[in-house]
């Protein structure tokens, strides 16, 4: 072995790298966004969920005279930073929860005080919208700890209800039980139904850009682009072309993930599967579109993948994969609304978690045809540049 | 006649480089012209802004009659670019085909007609990225005869080809503009440029000299066509 040669190589590896000056940049700059980016979800304070209280409640009355329990279920709720409590009419529930503006209601019967000191069991309503499955599960969880600890409380006390102190001192825990219900999806999705639908969405979109990407980069480091623009081919013609091409092998990798996800995988989804493919067909128009646009600002195939981490990693930290963008930090959720797939997710949601329609979820479609239209007048725009 | 190409006055700079510097150039029907000239002298410049693909700092293209840029024009126009252009996964006749229909389509006649004029007809089925360079030349050539254009440029279309085939693909250029095809090749090849019609001698840009070889070189007082050019280089003749 010859080290001087050894050396030599090294040598002329580091000058061909450094001559490359975005992909120096990169190699600090990008690891460090992509961090950075999970810091800040990782750590963000989780948001306050806002929660409807039906509180129906009559109380009943004991040595110390009337208490209504379900007073103090609330009020142990409301002091933490977990809920901002929206008091509710029976009416309302339904249609509060379906629009979002809560995420949960809790009920109080009539005789909720009166039940629970006659059983020495406080059975809870809990109406959820249930869509988010990690959120149902940490929101029943809290509702949960919020009610033990306040009848804990009352019964440490000993404010006439010995019997159920001592009944609770004995178990484990207090007889609190959670009935819920579930407006959307339901008890048996769990965290990978909830992933599922922007998953298969997100890999459509990252394998569409990369392909588009690194073809129209050889076509313009062959010089093909060179005498395609020398026909009268117009370059608009050019874009879709190419879309229509290389859509056909997005929409058939969709197909194959859907039935993939369906029935190997076996996720719980509502919804039609065939408005799921439009949706995901949608997003792999952008992603064409999306490639041809940043294969202009890419000279070679090591350009390419850098944008994975710039252009890929981003749109799934931010469109909602795994952090919903309402409960990302203000400041970060501008970003998630200037990426298609946050749209596309929302629709997926919609469509396999709460089973909703296209009268539904048109206007997110209508968002993802305009980046669509947008990115392709783009791509047009800059193939300008192709020529060198 | 009239002019094919036509260009008045045309400039094209890239920052502080005069890559086309005032250069009045007019080409008739039925010529073959041939533009000689050292590397990095313009000539690719001037057929890219012929074409379009370019866009003059200043200054005027026509071509048939057209004032470029003019995208359906091209339909009547052949471009073979320096290095041969084509797709490595596509077979030759696919590719033939595909620059044909890109030009307002052509019949399976037309394309095996062009893969025959080039010798190739018993590698049409072949990939690109399976044949030698000579092949790949001669393919893109086809590609760029394909649609029978009006107006051919060839952007050096012998440079790295054998004698041989050179021989052919003059004999083919002659054909072609005894049947009306108007023909503008560049060249840094001083035997070659003696088969145009006429030549123009550029250098940094500029048309130095224009006429029939036989012409520039009688009129620089030269032995030969090479020692002409260097004489017009020179500024010794005018």
């Amino acid at each position: 072995m010859n080290v001087r040669r050894v050396l030599v190589l090294a040598r002329r590896v580091i000058r061909q790298v450094l001559r490359d000056r975005r992909t120096v940049g990169l190699l600090f700059l990008a690891p460090m966004l992509v961090l950075a980016l999970g810091a800040i979800l990782f750590r963000a304070d989780p948001v306050r969920f806002p929660l409807g209280v039906v509180n129906e409640d009559l109380g009943s009355p004991t040595l110390a005279g009337k208490m209504v329990l379900a007073d103090g279920i609330v009020e142990e709720m409301g002091a933490g930073d977990t809920f901002d409590l929206v008091t509710l009419a029976p009416t309302e529930i339904e249609d509060r929860l379906r629009d979002g503006t809560v995420q949960a209601v809790l009920v109080f019967p009539e005789g909720f005080s009166a039940g629970f000191l006659a059983n020495r069991q406080a059975e809870l309503d809990l109406r959820l919208e249930g869509s988010n499955p990690t959120r149902s599960m940490a929101i029943r969880a809290r509702v949960t700890e919020a009610a033990m600890k306040s009848l804990a409380g009352l019964l440490a006390g000993g404010m006439g209800v010995s019997g159920a102190a001592q009944a609770g001192s004995g178990a484990s825990s207090l007889p609190v039980t959670v009935k819920a219900s579930y407006l959307f999806a339901g008890e048996e999705f769990d965290t990978m139904d909830f992933v599922a639908p922007v998953y298969i969405g997100f890999l459509a979109l990252f394998f569409v850009f990369l392909l588009t990407c690194v073809s129209f980069l050889r076509e313009r480091s062959l010089g093909t682009m060179e005498r395609l623009l020398a026909t009268p081919a117009r370059r608009v013609e050019i874009v879709l072309g190419y879309m229509g091409g290389l859509g056909l092998f997005a929409l058939v990798q969709v197909g194959v993930i859907l039935f993939f996800t369906v029935w190997v995988l076996k996720i719980h989804y509502l919804g039609s599967l065939g408005l799921v493919f439009l949706v995901i067909a949608l997003l792999a128009v952008v992603g064409v579109s999306l490639g041809i646009l940043a294969s202009t600002f890419a000279r070679n195939e090591f350009q390419v993948v850098q944008f994975i981490p710039i252009i890929i990693i981003p749109q799934a930290l931010l469109g909602g994969l795994f952090w919903a963008v309402e409960e990302m930090p203000g400041y970060l959720q501008p970003f998630a609304y200037m990426m298609p797939i946050t749209y596309a997710n929302w629709a997926l949601r919609d469509v396999m978690l709460k089973g909703w329609g296209l009268a539904e979820i048109w206007p997110n479609l209508l968002i993802l045809l305009g980046f669509a239209a947008l990115l392709i007048a783009l791509g047009s725009l800059t193939m300008r540049r192709e020529v060198a | 006649m009239s002019a094919v190409v036509e260009t008045q006055d045309l400039h094209k700079h890239f920052g502080p480089i005069r890559a086309v510097d005032g250069l009045s150039l007019s080409v008739q029907a039925g010529e073959v012209y041939g533009m000689l000239g050292p590397n990095g002298s313009g000539k690719t410049t001037l057929i890219r802004l012929l074409v379009g693909l370019l866009k003059p700092t200043s200054g005027e293209v026509s071509i048939l009659g057209q004032s470029m840029p003019a995208k359906e024009i091209l339909a009547r126009v052949g471009y073979m670019t320096q290095a041969s252009s084509l797709y490595e996964d596509l077979t030759v006749r696919e590719n033939v085909a595909f620059f044909g229909e890109m030009c307002g389509g052509v019949s399976r006649g037309q394309v095996d007609e062009a893969i025959a004029l080039v010798d190739l007809a018993d590698r049409a089925g072949s990939l690109v990225r399976t044949v030698s360079g000579g092949m790949r030349q001669r393919t893109s050539l086809a590609c760029a005869v394909v649609h029978r254009p009006q107006l051919l440029l060839l952007d050096e279309p012998t440079v790295g080809i054998d004698p041989q085939l050179r021989a052919t693909f003059w004999s083919y250029f002659r054909r072609l503009a005894a049947s009306g095809t108007t023909l503008i090749i560049s060249s840094h090849a001083i035997d070659e440029a003696e088969r145009c019609d006429r030549l123009g001698f550029v250098r940094q840009g500029k048309l130095l000299a224009e006429g029939p070889a036989e012409e520039l070189r009688v009129g620089a007082g030269a032995a030969t066509l090479e020692e002409a050019f260097l004489r017009y280089a020179e500024g010794g003749v005018r």
